[in-house]
């Protein structure tokens, strides 16, 4: 308990689908995005580099 | 909509159908000394369980209020809120005067809840400040009518106070005038202040006086301030009668000492005549006040205690509410008995007509929300099912009923059912009359179906590339066969714009993507509601990415590992117990069985996984070992190829298969055929193979569709699905072992999602390599007739938990999309 609640730039989320893990840390190179972009940051039409599902198929991770 | 208040386990509808609402007053550290020594204590666990008290004494939203001098606000509300929310199953109301420990608390709250309080004391910063935030995290609220003068004294002042705090909060903000509960303020006519004599007629006038100006919008009271000062027995039935008054008046909540409240009808008239008369400043004796009647006449009582056993009055509400209590938590436990006693009330049609329908109507609209998972959604399902079937007996027979009749059928070739059957599930708890015609099932049956059955709807599905075109193509047929029905599609493939520019122009009535089985319940209420119209597409949209290597040049010079033998094997005993290490356990939970973390806080998600969905997975992994469910078999082999443009020329002894791979219309312009050799290079090797895990799992799941058993079906089907994708995993690591590129498998779950190993390896009728029709050669390589497997008309692999693909070991070769 009380444990903070990750700052909200450093959520990493999880493809629903595959269980691609998107880290902020290190962004989606593949796709030219770079390391440091949250989540909610993502250009538009992002969709999962596995398994090409939509941003709405993310879940927050930890 | 109606307006709703939602926990992790359940939603209240703000408006009960026999109000008051009642939400529970204890949790105050201002107004409860037990619980304020238990805060002051840090005693958590002592806090909560005086919010289990009032739950069990029947309040249906909790209210906390935590604000105490000396304490962290924050980090108390914070604390219990989280606390709250795994233990208690009615939504709180979160009640503080502090913006930041109302958003903080807004933040974590696994559900939808309300703030307590907004007003206009200061003008209207402090409302827009909050109202922002109900805005943002979709909250209702209590908006007290207190204005920059303070507290509205006078029924006018209170009704224009109420209509100032609605201009902005729905007005400026949009919220819904109906997720605001107005609370007129309730000031004590026990304590003997002239000016206060006829507060409580104010505040009855008040509650009239703003639910005639202000459509929609629900008025709350905090009660027991009405008898503060009386001795406490007479506090009792003085605030119950003043409830009873204001619910008359129109009240739709009252923030009470829930196990406080007493019937009207257990009451003595003369108490309640008593009461009635200090209540509307009613003198029966001229020179004595009605105050000074109701403490003598009470003092003389004092000891006797009023309560009757409860009657049939009192039992009316806990039936109806209960029964939408049953469905909306998905519990089948009492359902005969609540029926039984509703049915002396009404006839069965209005039961499902008014309270199990709305009652689901619910229940999607929480798991639109996020609010509610789709497990719990199903196990509503199976709640309502079991209602129906109860009433069913009791219902004439040839009711042949009003509802919307939905056609639903896996098109042609096709044997994925999971999405349809979801439909099905959806719709006929919905009230639908859903015709399901199951898989497999050409467009010819389809139309037969159609006149025979003359649905309204037709909803069609498939899974895989090859149904999205079977769906196309089908249109034109539908249109020549003059069917008149809207068409709903869903499956995997399909995407918005497919449906729009490929299905929706060759047919004449509406043709409506549907992404999920939720917004097919949609589009049936749409088309009821005369505004289903075709799915279409926005080109001017940002184009969705394409993932996958960009620019990159294909190695011609990585070495052609020796593989252990050519030509094919059959595997027929696969231990479980190697493949379930494999499972994607993050897919199967999140993705196959709907368990999101979404809007929980993470130590909220971790108590669901370690207390529900794990020990759901060990007991399934059990199982089917047990029972023999799963059977994992694989044929597979090694060939000599080449590829040649973008064919690959598969040699099996004398004889050559040609397999045809699409290229990538743009950068970087992949086929799979890039991976392997040409000829001139000297050739390559190329592994495949086709895995099942048997017909068992198959047959069971539908046996669960069939007898109603929802949730454990999407359960066993998810898990099916999983082990079937963790055995071709496992496969592939198998294959690459035996090339001697595989000594060691990726060190996470992770790192298989990524494909941290040498090489790729492609399923047919996935991404990079659409086209089903490579399973004739690959049935010709490597004979998997021979464990079962058979392929349809449309090249699908029977059983439905079989998965097939090519091995290639070239070190750049990763998935890809065409």
């Amino acid at each position: 308990m009380n444990r903070p609640q990750q700052p909200l730039a450093q959520q990493r989320y999880i493809c629903a689908n595959c269980g691609y893990i998107y880290d902020p840390a290190i962004g989606d190179p593949m796709n030219h995005v770079p390391p440091g972009t949250p989540f909610e940051m993502l250009p538009e039409g992002w969709v999962c580099p596995v398994c090409y599902v939509g941003r709405d198929q993310f879940d927050p991770l930890d | 909509m109606k307006p709703a208040l939602a926990s992790l386990y359940q939603a209240i509808e703000l408006r009960q159908p026999i109000p008051p609402l009642l939400i529970g007053e204890r949790m105050n550290a201002n107004g409860s000394k037990r619980f304020r020594e238990r805060l002051l204590a840090d005693d958590w666990a002592g806090c909560v369980e005086i919010g289990v008290e009032q739950e069990k004494r029947g309040a249906q939203v909790l209210d906390v209020c935590v604000a105490y001098a000396g304490r962290d606000e924050k980090r108390d509300m914070l604390e219990l809120v989280r606390r709250l929310a795994g233990t208690v199953k009615v939504p709180l109301m979160i009640d503080s005067t502090t913006p930041d420990v109302i958003e903080a608390a807004l933040k974590i709250y696994p559900g939808r809840c309300i703030v307590n309080s907004i007003n206009l004391e200061d003008g209207g910063k402090y409302l827009r400040r909050i109202c922002a935030l109900l805005k943002k995290y979709g909250a209702a609220a209590v908006a007290l009518t207190i204005n920059e003068r303070g507290m509205a004294m006078t029924a006018a002042d209170k009704i224009a106070t109420a209509k100032n705090i609605c201009d902005i909060a729905c007005g400026e903000f949009g919220l819904r005038q109906q997720d605001l509960l107005f609370d007129a303020l309730t000031f004590t006519i026990g304590a003997g202040d002239e000016t206060l004599r006829d507060s409580a007629l104010q505040t009855l006038e008040g509650i009239r006086g703003i639910k005639a100006a202000l459509p929609g919008v629900g008025c709350v009271l905090g009660l027991s301030n009405i008898s503060f000062g009386l001795a406490s027995a007479s506090r009792k039935i003085l605030n119950s009668v003043f409830l009873h008054e204001a619910v008359q008046a129109g009240l739709d909540a009252a923030i009470v000492d829930a196990g406080n409240i007493l019937p009207l009808a257990t009451l003595d008239t003369a108490d309640r005549e008593i009461c009635l008369d200090l209540l509307h400043d009613r003198r029966r004796e001229a020179d004595k006040k009605p105050l000074t009647i109701f403490i003598e006449h009470f003092q003389k009582k004092a000891g006797e205690v009023t309560t009757k056993p409860t009657n049939a009055e009192e039992e009316k509400k806990p039936a109806e509410t209960a029964l939408t209590d049953r469905i909306v938590a998905g519990s089948k436990e009492g359902l005969e008995d609540l029926l039984e006693i509703l049915r002396g009330r009404m006839p069965p049609v209005e039961i499902i007509n008014r309270i199990l329908i709305p009652a689901m109507r619910h229940v999607g609209e929480l798991f639109g929300r996020g609010e509610l998972l789709l497990p719990f959604v199903l196990q509503s399902a199976e709640a309502m099912k079991r209602a129906v079937s109860l009433l069913e007996p009791h219902m004439p027979v040839a009711q042949e009923g009003h509802a919307t009749k939905v056609l639903l059928a896996t098109v042609q070739g096709d044997v994925h059912d999971i999405g349809k059957n979801l439909v099905d599930i959806i719709l006929t708890n919905n009230g639908y009359k859903v015709f399901n015609l199951g898989i497999k099932v050409p467009a010819e049956v389809i139309i037969e179906k159609a006149r025979a059955l003359k649905p309204q709807i037709i909803g069609l599905s498939g899974l895989l590339v090859k149904s999205a075109l079977v769906m196309k193509e089908s249109m034109r047929q539908y249109r020549e066969a003059e069917l008149d029905a809207p068409i709903l599609l869903g499956g995997a493939a399909l995407t918005r714009k497919f449906v729009a520019q490929d299905c929706a122009p060759d047919y004449d009535q509406p043709v409506v993507y549907c992404a999920d089985a939720f917004a097919g319940l949609q589009a049936v209420r749409d088309f009821e509601a005369g505004k289903l119209h075709s799915t279409t597409f926005d080109e001017t949209a940002a184009a969705p990415f394409k993932p996958g290597l960009k620019n990159v040049e294909i190695s011609r010079d990585n070495p052609v590992p020796q593989p252990p033998f050519l030509g094919l094997r059959h595997i027929r005993e696969i231990p479980v117990t190697e493949v379930f290490p494999y499972v994607n356990t993050e897919a199967l939970f999140r993705g196959r069985w709907g368990y999101r973390r979404a809007k929980l806080p993470a130590e909220d998600y971790a108590k669901i996984l370690a207390e529900k969905v794990q020990p759901l997975y060990a007991k399934l992994q059990q199982e089917s070992i047990a029972e023999g469910l799963l059977q994992p078999q694989a044929a597979y082999g090694w060939f000599r190829c080449f590829s040649r443009g973008e064919e690959l020329v598969v040699r099996d002894e004398s004889r050559e298969y040609i397999f045809g791979f699409p290229r990538q219309a743009e950068s970087p312009h992949l086929c799979i055929a890039d991976f392997f050799k040409t000829e001139a290079e000297g050739g390559d090797i190329a592994g495949f193979f086709v895995v099942t895990i048997g017909a068992k799992l198959g047959e069971r799941s539908q046996a669960l569709f069939a007898s109603d058993q929802y949730h454990d079906y999407l359960m066993l089907h998810g898990f099916g699905v999983e082990v079937t994708d963790a055995l071709a995993e496992y496969w592939h690591a198998v294959m690459r072992r035996e090339l001697g590129i595989g000594k060691s498998d990726p060190a996470t779950k992770a790192g298989f999602v990524t494909q941290d190993y040498q090489g790729s390896r492609y399923g047919f009728g996935y991404p990079a390599c659409p086209d089903m029709g490579a399973h004739i050669p690959v049935f010709a390589l490597l004979q998997p007739d021979a464990l079962g497997i058979t392929l349809t008309e449309n090249m699908q692999m029977v059983p439905e938990f079989t998965t097939s693909a090519i091995v290639a070991h070239h070190p750049q070769a990763k998935y890809f999309a065409v």
